[in-house]
């Protein structure tokens, strides 16, 4: 398929990406590293008049953290930048994990944890993990700025509570609180460089005595959206974790999903792993809040 | 007699400076001037008649040159097989009828691309749908419909071979099995999508620059099918970026970008996306393979009955070869006292199979070698010392095929016990982890003149001249294997001159002597080379009347030519440099070069091939028995290629078949639904390994020497791509107990196998 | 929707383009510089064939617009080997250890090493096969890319230089 035809502005601020996007608003899209929107646009999925990139805008790629404010990834941040961010190593292993494995290394040089979440693909692999951090977006328009929390935001494969008009300025992760764990894993049914066909990613932080005060466990590939388990999370909360109690929050994470079969695995093989996988991943978490790790 | 030194080095490759700088040329990479881009309208159903066609619009579109239908080409129709013309089935636009999703239709050609494409869209083709038959148990069912009218039951050829009394063996038998194997679809995935470029000259003549592995047999179809004489196409030299034996017919688009070239005056290029290369390629065979076999209880084999019905999709492509070397590998290896094989070749409304690396041989041997496995097990023998007591060595006769003139089978066996500490790790085994053997045998080039050509099978032309260099000039095809390096490395072992002082021209058919059939059957080395050797013969006997008068040389004398000097093997100082020695003898022929050609045919050499390679593979793997991913930790192999005459190459050329042999086990493969179209058509979902996925491996090369191989070579590299899938299948059974009898090995069967999902 | 002149730096040259906003760096490099040893082997960012250097960084050059180039520095093939008779160390070391068979892939190839030695000068295997995560090969089994990516690693350190 060919490209469809359109008009590309790169401009230098938010405030004139915002007129642009006011502007073509009969047909605009914002692009960053494009990894996903050419695809789709040589597809015929998409074919926009208007491209608005923010390859170009000052102060978007910024990632800084503060325990105040906890880690602040700007729109235009990319996967590999955030990947290999000293403070995210530090403080968001699952994040960093899943910024430096995903896709290929050509694809992180380009794409943004932005463009990953705005994507929303089921599969997307930094969705788990910031779900499991309690992120939230903030998404800002002519009019002015939203907070967005992550879990209110992914509505279908491929569709998102954002506004046709709105850009994603940053994603806010909270700070992360002392003694607490977390962890992202995922499988693909082949290669070591694909995507996911399962991914659970989990957060947990413990009291005094070793017992959860916090959990939080998010699946990618298993439903039309990223999903919470609130159940396996409530089984969590208030427990010291054992082998059973992690088998059955495992098979709580089973029960919140919805996969389908796809030529990447069958419905039945995600369960199963879902299974397998929260329950390494609460396991990986739990040693590590228990173990004083980050 | 030793061989020249320069046999059996590690020679970096000839070419590879150009391409580490991206100087190589591929044929996408050229464009001439005034040149025009072509597209193909591929059809949309699996199975259909074609009622009309109205390109009107299409031709009205501003920029567009040229539109073409079936109607418009001379129809005749073409196919590798030229021997039997019946096979020869398929048209370069489709007639008629549509008979897989992706047949070509129409072509276009334009000023760019994009208008080519756009002119695409205003074809209309008004189809009549017909039941699509997607599988050969229809193909084959009573009252099926007909895909091609000719061919009855969709059986478009049958190949038997019959030894022995096979009755009598199987009544002799102690342990008799049974078993239906089902062998997956994969593709070559060569890394350069096809690309073509034709240009005009004088009226009526065409070059061809093509992504071809065959380019003889390019120019002779495409003449054929363009009803011009063979003298008026050329294809000519550009680098090929892989084929694997998927680049060896005459194609659609070569044809488009000739016919279209010679009726606009214009150059026309085609290359194909790699959606197309996906969706519409050519691919390995999937069999269903059905497979008896008998032994004495002490291991010994009797008798092996094997039926295969081999899925072809619409044409017959290569499948007919496929055919018979399926039936071929499914007993060699071993000795059988009888074996009988029934080999059909069924089309179905898929993209057509055709060669690929082994040609009928990986889905023989996985059927064959996994059985051997499961007989070991229930034999209670080591699958090792089972394959030990049955294994071919040189000398062995199979009936009416072959005579065996070098085998290091039993070497090899050995050997990859050793490396792989069989013995120590089967003893003590570790739950999730196995071993597992998967052995091969291959040929070196075909016997059989299926293309019936009136040519030799391979030639060369050997010129010298008086600054001590030469040309070689041959039709023979470097497609990322590297025959440019190692034909080199022959002549200038024959010549006794460094490699860099031999100018190659290589794969032009003005220009290069006739013919060579090109690169597929691992043929080129053995072929070639032996050409070469003949050539440089000549030129050697050119030499030596003037050494042994300028050196007043006795009769008995005997000549070497070394190190860039003529001189007599006996008394190394008499003699004189190689230059000189071609400066005299140019001396009284009136201006004359000194040119020789030679010539390889393989004669008397049975049914399939000069010569056999042969070798075994150990599989290690892991299995996480929750997951069920497999992890292969190491690759052990010991194989025989005869005398390697470049290791590096050979080396090359044995971690490259694992990649393709692991993906064939474990990750590729091409998912269709139930309207014949192919699901996963980007490497994002035809997943092939990558760099993370290539186990570590170790290797021994059993140097025997044969006898019909020049300096002793045989076939190195496309037999490596048998062993590697029945291995790891073995492997993944001895970890966790799963037997794949249904390619590919996915983690989700070997989870159903441990009971773990339903 | 009209064409857009922008001006690219490749390989050290500058050049002043006029082209149409929908297309790609990769066929822009190929088409108007005729820049040909950057491949398309599938147009999907999946095989690495069209990897150049965006301002140092490894890219798809076929999921880039030429546009988005504008003003930058690309690297392709072409540029990397410091003179005409001598070859970059990654380039020499792939000719020397058998990394190359077919060659479609090797340009992706070898700048995807240059990436990786760019930001880790002294990468472990694991850390090799890692930064080879988006270039596909399908004739070498990748082992002797690896080893040559090792080689020109050590080769570098050891001279202490960078071309």
């Amino acid at each position: 398929m060919m490209m469809p035809h359109f008009t590309v502005h790169q401009p230098d601020s938010l405030e004139e990406a915002l007129d642009l996007l006011g502007r073509h608003r009969s047909s605009v899209k914002v692009f960053c590293g494009g990894t996903d929107l050419l695809i789709k646009m040589r597809s015929g999925a998409l074919s926009p008049d208007h491209l608005v990139s923010l390859t170009r805008v000052k102060g978007l790629r910024t990632i800084s953290y503060a325990e105040s404010d906890g880690l602040v990834i700007g729109g235009a941040a990319r996967l590999a930048e955030v990947g290999k961010n000293a403070e995210v190593k530090k403080l968001y292993p699952a994040l960093a994990h899943a910024c430096s494995v995903m896709a290929t290394v050509q694809i992180r040089n380009m794409g943004t944890v932005a463009g990953n979440l705005a994507n929303a693909a089921p599969s997307g692999d930094t969705l788990a993990p910031l779900l499991a951090y309690g992120a939230s977006l903030v998404a800002v328009e002519r009019g002015g700025r939203r907070q967005i929390k992550l879990t209110d935001f992914f509505t279908g494969p491929g569709l998102n509570v954002l506004e046709p008009l709105e850009i994603i300025e940053a994603i806010r992760v909270p700070d992360p609180p002392p003694r607490c764990g977390s962890a992202y894993m995922r499988l693909s049914a082949r290669s070591k460089v694909d995507i996911a066909a399962v991914g659970v990613a989990g957060f947990m932080n413990l009291d005094l005595d070793g017992k959860v005060i916090r959990c939080r466990l998010a699946l990618a590939s298993v439903a039309p959206t990223p999903v919470r388990c609130p159940e396996a999370e409530a089984m969590l909360e208030g427990q010291k974790p054992d082998d059973t109690l992690l088998a059955q929050a495992g098979a709580a994470c089973v029960r919140a999903c919805r996969p389908i079969d796809d030529v990447r695995a069958t419905a039945s093989y995600r369960r199963a792993m879902v299974q397998a996988l929260a329950q390494r991943v609460l396991a990986k978490c739990y040693a590590q809040a228990a173990g004083g790790e980050a | 007699m030793k061989n020249p030194a320069i046999i059996g080095q590690s020679i970096p490759r000839l070419d590879a400076p150009s391409k580490v700088t991206g100087k190589a040329i591929y044929t996408d990479d050229m464009k001439l001037p005034g040149m025009l881009y072509g597209k193909l309208l591929r059809s949309p159903l699996a199975h259909a008649r074609i009622k009309r066609i109205d390109v009107s619009k299409a031709k009205a579109l501003p920029g567009v040159k040229d539109v073409i239908v079936g109607a418009d080409t001379p129809g005749v129709k073409y196919g590798n097989w030229r021997l039997v013309p019946q096979s020869q089935d398929e048209l370069p636009l489709a007639v008629d009828k549509v008979r897989f999703v992706g047949d070509e239709v129409a072509a276009v050609c334009a000023l760019d691309p994009e208008t080519a494409e756009k002119a695409l869209g205003l074809i209309e083709v008004e189809y009549e749908e017909l039941p699509a038959i997607l599988s050969v148990e229809e193909a084959t069912a009573e009252g099926a419909g007909l895909i091609h009218q000719e061919s009855k039951g969709n059986v478009s050829l049958v190949r038997k071979i019959d030894y022995g009394d096979l009755d009598q063996m199987f009544a002799k038998a102690d342990y008799v099995r049974e078993d239906t194997f089902r062998v997956h679809p994969v593709q070559h995935a060569y890394m350069e999508p096809c690309s073509s470029l034709a240009q005009t000259e004088e009226g009526n003549r065409v070059t061809l620059w093509t992504s071809t592995q065959t380019p003889y047999i390019v120019q002779c179809l495409l003449a054929s099918t363009l009803g011009l004489p063979e003298n008026n196409v050329r294809v000519m030299k550009v680098q090929i970026g892989g084929g694997f034996g998927g680049k060896m017919e005459l194609r659609p688009w070569e044809f488009c970008a000739a016919f279209m070239s010679l009726r606009t005056g214009r150059p026309v290029k085609f290359t194909l996306t790699r959606h197309d290369e996906l969706a519409y390629g050519r691919r390995r065979h999937p069999m269903t393979i059905y497979s008896k076999v008998g032994f004495k209880k002490d291991g010994m084999l009797l008798a092996k009955d094997f039926q295969v019905m081999l899925d072809g999709g619409a044409y017959n492509a290569m499948g007919p070869t496929a055919t018979f070397l399926c039936g071929t590998f499914g007993n060699m290896l071993y000795n059988y006292p009888a074996y009988r094989y029934f080999g059909r070749h069924v089309y179905t409304n898929k993209p057509p199979a055709s060669a690929m690396r082994g040609f009928g041989a990986p889905q023989a041997a996985f059927a064959a070698e996994t059985q051997m496995n499961m007989a070991a097990e229930e034999l209670g023998i080591d699958p090792i010392d089972i394959r030990l007591m049955n294994a071919m060595q040189t000398g062995d006769v199979i009936p009416d095929v072959a005579t065996i003139s070098s085998c290091g089978f039993k070497e090899s066996l050995e050997e990859v016990r050793r490396i792989s500490g069989w013995d120590q790790k089967r003893k003590n085994k570790t739950p999730g982890k196995g071993l597992g053997i998967g052995c091969f045998s291959f040929i070196s080039g075909g016997v059989f003149n299926w293309f019936n050509t009136k040519y030799n099978f391979s030639a060369a032309e050997v010129k010298v001249f008086e600054d001590g260099t030469a040309q070689l000039a041959v039709m023979a095809c470097d497609i990322g294997q590297g025959p440019d390096t190692v034909l080199r490395q022959i002549l200038a072992a024959e010549l006794g001159i460094p490699i860099h002082k031999i100018r190659l021209i290589s794969m032009d058919t003005a220009c290069t002597p006739k013919a060579d059939l090109g690169t597929w059957g691992s043929r080129v080395t053995l072929m070639n080379g032996n050409a070469i050797i003949e050539a440089a013969g000549k030129i050697k006997a050119m030499l030596r009347p003037v050494m042994f008068s300028e050196l007043d040389l006795n009769q008995i004398h005997d000549l070497a030519f070394e190190d860039e000097r003529v001189f007599v093997r006996a008394n190394p100082k008499k003699g004189m440099d190689f230059a000189e020695c071609v400066y005299k003898a140019l001396r009284g022929r009136e201006g004359e070069p000194l040119t020789a050609r030679g010539y390889y045919t393989p004669r008397n050499k049975g049914l399939v091939s000069p010569a056999f390679s042969f070798g075994a593979q150990v599989a290690e793997v892991a299995v996480d028995q929750d997951t069920g991913q497999i992890q292969v930790e190491k690759m052990y192999t010991a194989h025989d290629c005869g005398v390697a005459i470049n290791k590096m190459s050979v080396e090359g050329q044995l971690e490259g078949a694992i990649q393709m042999g692991l993906g064939y086990a474990l990750m590729e493969d091409l998912v269709m639904d139930d309207q014949g179209r192919t699901l996963n058509t980007t490497f994002l979902d035809y997943k092939m390994p990558a760099a993370e996925d290539m186990p570590p491996g170790e290797s021994v090369e059993i140097e025997t020497y044969e006898p019909e191989g020049p300096f002793g070579a045989k076939e190195a590299g496309e037999g490596l791509a048998i062993p590697t899938a029945p291995a790891i299948s073995h492997a993944v059974f001895e970890a966790v107990g799963y037997r794949c009898m249904e390619t590919p090995i996915t983690p989700e069967k070997v989870l159903r196998a441990l009971g773990k999902i339903k | 929707m009209a064409k857009r002149t922008i001006e690219l730096i490749v390989n050290g040259d500058r050049y002043e383009l006029a082209v149409d906003p929908w297309r790609t760096l990769a066929n822009v490099l190929r088409e108007d510089l005729r820049l040909t040893g950057t491949k398309v082997g599938c147009a999907q960012g999946d095989c690495g064939a069209c990897t150049v250097l965006l301002d140092g960084r490894s890219i798809s050059s076929c999921l880039t617009l030429a546009v988005e180039a504008h003003q930058r520095e690309v690297t392709t093939i072409e540029g990397l080997a410091p003179s005409p008779d001598e070859l970059h160390p990654i380039q020499e070391a792939f000719v020397q250890h058998g990394a190359v068979q077919c060659g479609y892939c090797t340009p992706g190839m070898v700048l995807a090493a240059k990436h990786l030695l760019d930001n880790n000068p002294a990468p472990s295997e694991a850390e090799i096969r890692a930064g080879l995560s988006g270039n596909l090969c399908r004739c070498t089994g990748y082992n002797k890319i690896v080893d040559a990516i090792g080689a020109a690693a050590k080769k570098i350190s050891d001279t202490g230089k960078e071309a």
